[in-house]
């Protein structure tokens, strides 16, 4: 992760929208891993069995923790929009039905957001932004955030791992830009009086 | 062109004159009620940015309650019965008879504590400690019971010195050419070495200044009433609601703790449920920033009116302080003869 001394390497800042013509298909992604682990990863379960010397393929269990990786990064994966918020120092991944993904630079390093549950550290690898959430039990989720250089779309590739996986699992999507649609009303939230709108300046 | 005398007493003139002790109207044997200058408390932010999220602290936030909390401590020490006019002023008055400052140490929904000191005139430390609760009312007539306990222990020649001393020493702040040499200081401690002839017209001029300095003090100090009044009950709600995701929080990972593993090691219930336990935790935090975006909103324009107005009646005290200060230091060089003299 590299030290950030001065305005941050790329703007992803603003309202995006999911495009399904690109990115992956989860389910065409873990077959095509599956198929390529079962021919070489060497399985223990297998692997000097009688009758089987240097056996490869998976063993159930791996199996299933594989597809169980698949499937997380395909709920994480999921939200139609992101709303990315940026300043100097900070950078707010909003999500639909998830967590914010924060990433705090301050004084050229990364900060980290430790809680009970775990922990997340962000930083860059060039102009690609790299969030890195570590779980307990050896699970890991990586979003690895890549902006076009005309700056209309945006590429995030998502990395989910655990301990009981034979490989990590990945899955790429695609968001193109997008200005939400106007309102003829200013709202804003408020503690007393939760939504407030007016057409004009807000009175508060 | 008026003369420099005219001016003196035009301005003199504008200056209300207003109930300030005079210093030989004292006498040992009277105990006058101490004044209490209560400061805009220090919101207690850290310089380091990065802080504010690890510790929940929003710097606007505390920036409101550091406005606002004097008023709750004001309204204590007020309800004593025991001080004379207890006010809030927006920056720190070392001349005051007594001088109350506080630092925000913490502020959630269930805990406040505060770092409260109290300096009287003569630089005597009354107190200076931290004072933790619930409920604000708890905290602050317990820094009404210490400080009434302190002014008890006080002798009324002690009493009146302190007030003497505040006046001396604003007299020097105004004044400095015919208020030196009044006063001693010692690391931080001042004594009266001598008092101003009984018929000084420089003690009488300094007091009719005070007073209009403390009048123009008494609106700023309506204006943070005001603000006071109106976003107390946002202030109560912004506190309960940050209280109860607190509470939510400390459940969880009861809950959690509680709660055995499901499903087997690296099934997708089990991983699901690990992603799911960090995810919910975020979310209670990321919500206590909506919370605090939802006050700032409410509160916020409110805020930037009353320090706009605020803001204006400072420049306005400093203009005239300024003003005062020339004025009384050429009346003394008018009146004394004594002006720039040379060395030799």
């Amino acid at each position: 992760m590299l030290r950030v001394d001065e305005s941050l390497p790329a703007d992803f800042a603003g309202n995006w929208q999911r495009d399904y013509v690109r990115g992956d298909d989860a389910g065409n992604v873990l077959n095509k891993q599956l198929y390529s682990l079962s021919r070489t990863v060497p399985d223990t379960q297998y692997s000097g069995s009688p009758g089987m010397p240097g056996a490869t393929g998976l063993s159930p269990r791996k199996r299933d923790a594989l597809i169980a990786v698949a499937r997380l990064a395909e709920m994480i994966t999921r939200p139609d929009t992101l709303t990315i918020l940026q300043s100097d120092n900070e950078i707010t991944v909003e999500r639909d039905e998830d967590f914010a993904i924060f990433c705090g630079f301050y004084n050229g390093e990364a900060k980290a957001t430790s809680t009970p549950y775990g922990s997340e550290i962000c930083g860059w690898d060039g102009d690609n932004l790299v969030s890195l959430l570590q779980l307990p039990d050896g699970l890991s989720v990586m979003h690895r955030f890549t902006v076009s250089d005309d700056g209309q779309q945006l590429r995030i590739i998502t990395t989910v791992d655990s301990k009981t996986s034979p490989a990590p699992f990945s899955l790429s999507r695609f968001y193109r830009r997008f200005e939400p649609a106007g309102s003829e009303f200013n709202c804003v939230e408020t503690l007393s009086k939760k939504r407030v709108c007016s057409t004009g300046d807000l009175d508060l | 062109m008026p003369t420099t005398l005219a001016r003196i007493s035009l301005a003199l003139a504008l200056m209300t004159a207003a109930a300030i002790m005079p210093l030989h109207a004292m006498t040992t044997t009277e105990r006058p009620a101490l004044n209490v200058s209560i400061a805009v408390f220090d919101p207690g932010v850290p310089d380091d940015p990065s802080l504010h999220r690890e510790l929940l602290i929003f710097p606007r936030i505390r920036h409101i309650e550091a406005s606002l909390l004097p008023f709750a401590l004001r309204n204590a020490l007020s309800a004593t019965r025991q001080w004379g006019a207890v006010r809030v002023v927006p920056r720190i008055d070392p001349a005051a008879e007594l001088l109350i400052g506080g630092r925000i140490n913490q502020s959630d929904g269930n805990t406040l504590e505060l770092q409260i000191t109290a300096t009287d005139a003569s630089g005597d430390i009354w107190i200076d400690r931290p004072y933790a609760g619930t409920s604000l009312e708890t905290i602050f007539e317990s820094v009404a019971r210490d400080l009434g306990k302190h002014l008890q222990q006080l002798s009324d020649k002690q009493t009146t010195d302190i007030i003497r001393i505040s006046l001396l020493r604003y007299a020097e702040q105004v004044a400095p050419s015919a208020f030196a040499g009044y006063l001693q200081e010692e690391g931080g401690r001042y004594s009266i070495l001598r008092l101003p002839a009984l018929d000084d017209p420089m003690v009488e001029r300094i007091e009719r200044v005070r007073g209009t300095d403390y009048a123009i003090t008494d609106i700023v100090d309506e204006r943070f009433e005001e603000l006071h009044e109106e976003i107390a009950s946002v202030y109560e709600l912004w506190r309960e609601y940050r209280g109860k995701l607190d509470v939510y929080q400390q459940q969880d990972l009861d809950r959690v703790s509680r709660s055995g593993a499901v499903g087997d090691d690296g099934s997708y219930e089990a991983i699901l449920r690990i992603y799911e336990n960090y995810k919910w935790d975020r979310i209670a935090v990321q919500e206590q920033d909506k919370l605090a975006r939802a006050f700032d909103n409410e509160v916020g324009p409110v805020i930037d009116e009353m320090e706009y107005r605020v803001g204006r009646l400072e420049g306005l005290i400093e203009q005239k302080y300024a003003e005062w200060q020339r004025i009384l230091e050429e009346l003394f060089e008018v009146e004394t003869g004594f002006g720039d003299l040379p060395a030799d």
